[in-house]
């Protein structure tokens, strides 16, 4: 797990096939690197929640949720995920 | 006599299910002494023998970071369970065996279960439970916990494990935590038998880990100079990364033989290859964003006929208002203000739909993940993070959701700029106003402006962020970040459609107030109530036009500029009022005449505006700061007045400056 911390000093962004294959193993493995130093602390997910909506001109949301206007209705769902090194 | 089982395991692990086929309805529900983590207990009879179960939290690990984690260690220390029970999800066995790797030195029975078997056969994974049995000591079994007929093995298990006290044999751990400095002289300092219930290896682990709770218990028991050494040893070591690398190594082995698995190829799409490749990635993503947004025009072309519909109805209402009697002031509202403003209204709702429509397909298919991971190493020579694309993408749809997206960033310098970059992507207000302009005075042309305007809007982030960037980014190491892309698929079009309708009907009422509110203003102001007397907007616009002509616009236009800045739409909303014939007489009796020029806006604007202001115009509004609210979100977002002001007077002025020259390069052209 040094060796994929050490890779992302770089400050280039990687997906998980691209790290499998750098790190020489399989992505089950990346998969399981990651979840271990996002518990760690070590990197952290971002953008799990959408951005709260503090009141844009024709926003339904209430202040707690995203804004309908602004964002499709649940989030961008499809955007995947991301981590980054604390 | 009864028995005690713990069921142990990671969220998802399918322990709820385990426990309530065991329990049946033989089961109470708490909280743990203190905690507000759910306690849930029961009990069952097998053969004449009672069972009590407890299910304890699911947690990713036994280290004490939290209420669950701690909750868990201290009942199966307290020596209450005689048995525990391990599960792991058989479909991801490489990820899912970290708890039992974690458990393992813990001298409490346990036996161990694989549960959703029946995934992993669908993925082609045979595990070999004798292979592991073999290696680990305790009892292992492969289960569906949702099928109630097969508990017999787990029963079987479960009593095997009683009677023979299985203990998880660590010797292959071990081999593996001996490769590590730090662990070989913890364990030197920890004799077995210091703390109950933990081996010497758990212990050591954990120490090297700095679990607070096991720091703690060894400092009752170590003297002064072994504490100070076990200091400087967790000092000294990599922590839980090594011990970590350790675990992971020692289930490689033991699935070494145990799991027979179709070996996956790293393997990436044709669609990936490009996407994500070195070279082609920046080309691939700006031809699909241009196209995407030029194919956004297609769904537009029915509403602009919409549009000119209504706008086709001025000159039948004008009559018949006439004929009703209406004073004249009332039929120029009527029709020069009202459907007037709706004209452009419904014209405009066409573009949206169109964005909305081709951005929301991006996302939904993918490929707008893959342009926020082409983007982040544009991010990095700019001085931001990667995830500062995010926002610029929500900008496209709405400044202020851009700016409250910031909020992922925590460094405040990176998050103002982010914020003052993110101005000069043209919102959906600017793309619904700016194809609308540019269709009327460039047709097809539009195409080709609205590609000048991306390119202008890369060019502006890239100064802004040299202007801005030296005083709020430092060169700082930047961090790399990982992205799990999600797999290409099918756009859900309902979804999707509902979506986008449901933003346009948003997007049609918030536009409807500006632009009729803008609208109405500026036609009073405009308006000569006293016959021959200029109206007071003409006489503030024919003193500042000799400046304003410097900027490439008439005296209406720059008044629509300044509107702009209350939110784009305002500027349709100016150009509908002041735009009109000059005199209302001509308009009255035009409509009197029946005479379907009545007040043509789209004529008078090209009569009026010569293309080169019209591109200035199209410019400056397309730039200028993107209303109101988004101000307020920029100074929620920084909290600080000094820099929102900044980012304010910087983005008018720039806009001016802009369409300065793109008036002089107009002038250049035509």
């Amino acid at each position: 797990m040094n060796e994929l911390l050490t890779l992302l000093k770089d400050g280039h962004a990687r997906t998980i096939p691209m790290l499998a294959d750098e790190l020489h193993t399989s992505e089950e493995d990346v998969m399981r690197q990651i979840e271990f130093l996002e518990h760690m602390g070590a990197i952290k997910k971002i953008w799990t929640d959408q951005p709260k909506c503090s009141g844009c001109s024709g926003c339904s949301g209430n202040g707690k949720k995203a804004c309908k206007s602004c964002t499709p209705d649940g989030g961008f769902k499809n955007m995947g995920q991301m981590w980054e090194v604390v | 006599m009864s028995a005690t089982i713990a069921l142990l395991g990671q969220p998802n692990s399918g322990k709820s299910t385990v426990f309530n086929a065991l329990t049946g309805l033989k089961q109470h529900v708490g909280n743990w002494p203190g905690k507000t983590v759910e306690k849930k207990e029961g009990s069952f009879t097998l053969n004449g023998r009672e069972y009590e179960v407890a299910d304890l939290p699911g947690s990713y690990s036994l280290t004490a970071n939290s209420d669950e984690e701690v909750i868990t260690r201290d009942f199966i220390a307290s020596g209450k369970a005689d048995v525990v029970c391990i599960l792991a999800d058989s479909s991801q066995l490489q990820r899912s065996l970290y708890m039992m790797a974690d458990y393992a030195g813990i001298n409490v029975p346990s036996f161990l279960v694989l549960n959703m078997a029946d995934v992993a056969a669908d993925q082609g994974k045979k595990i070999d439970t004798a292979v592991l049995e073999e290696k680990l000591g305790i009892p292992v079994i492969s289960f569906s916990a949702t099928d109630n007929k097969k508990y017999d093995a787990f029963y079987k298990a479960m009593n095997r494990a009683l009677e023979n006290k299985s203990l998880i044999n660590v010797s292959g751990l071990e081999e593996e935590l001996e490769k590590i400095d730090a662990y070989n002289e913890m364990r030197r300092l920890i004799p077995e038998g210091k703390v109950e219930n933990y081996s010497s290896m758990w212990l050591g682990v954990k120490a090297i880990e700095n679990d607070k709770q096991v720091v703690e218990k060894l400092k009752e028991v170590l003297s002064d100079a072994d504490e100070k050494q076990m200091e400087d040893i967790q000092r000294s070591s990599n922590g839980a990364l090594d011990t970590g690398n350790s675990k992971f190594a020692w289930i490689d082995a033991l699935l070494e033989g145990a799991l027979n698995e179709k070996k996956s190829q790293v393997s990436i799409g044709k669609l990936d290859r490009l996407f994500l490749s070195p070279v082609w990635g920046k080309p691939a993503v700006v031809i699909t964003i241009l196209l995407g947004l030029i194919g956004s025009f297609i769904p537009a072309l029915p509403f602009m006929g919409l549009g000119a519909g209504i706008g086709a109805l001025k000159a039948p209402v004008a009559s018949a208002l006439a004929s009703a009697g209406a004073s004249e002031i009332i039929t120029t509202i009527v029709c020069n203000v009202i459907i007037q403003s709706f004209q452009y209204i419904f014209q405009m709702l066409g573009f949206v739909f169109g964005v909305l429509f081709v951005f929301g397909l991006l996302e939904e298919v993918g490929i707008m993940a893959r342009i926020s991971y082409v983007f982040d190493n544009t991010m990095a020579k700019l001085g931001l993070q990667g995830k500062s694309v995010m926002p610029f993408l929500i900008s496209f749809g709405c400044t202020m959701g851009g700016a409250a997206g910031t909020r992922v960033i925590d460094n405040w310098g990176q998050k103002v700029l982010t914020i003052a970059l993110a101005w000069a992507v043209p919102c959906g207000a600017a793309w619904a106003v700016v194809p609308t302009l540019s269709t009327l005075f460039f047709g097809p042309g539009a195409v080709v402006v609205i590609i000048a305007i991306l390119a202008t809007m890369v060019l502006h982030m890239w100064i802004t962020a040299k202007i801005f960037g030296r005083k709020l980014v430092k060169k700082e190491d930047r961090y790399g970040m990982i992205m799990e892309l999600p797999p290409y698929h099918k756009p859900k079009w309902g979804a999707l459609l509902r979506y986008v309708f449901g933003r346009t009907k948003d997007t049609f009422f918030r536009v409807a107030k500006v632009v009729l509110l803008v609208c109405t203003i500026f036609w009073l102001l405009s308006y000569s109530f006293v016959p021959g007397a200029d109206p007071i907007l003409c006489k503030i616009g024919k003193a500042i036009e000799p400046v304003t002509k410097f900027f490439g616009m008439g005296w209406q236009l720059f008044m629509a500029f300044i509107a702009s800045s209350v939110g784009k739409e305002g500027a349709l909303g100016v150009i509908s009022a002041l735009f009109t014939d000059g005199s209302v007489y001509t308009a009255f009796s035009d409509a009197m005449s029946g005479a379907a020029a009545s007040g043509d806006l789209n004529s008078i604007l090209l009569a009026n505006v010569t293309r080169p202001e019209a591109l200035a115009f199209i410019f400056a509004i397309t730039f200028n700061m993107p209303c109101v609210v988004a101000l307020a979100a920029t100074y929620q977002e920084t909290c600080s007045a000094k820099w929102t002001a900044k980012i304010a007077a910087y983005y008018t002025v720039g806009a001016l400056v802009i369409a300065t020259i793109v008036y002089h390069i107009g002038l250049l052209i035509w």
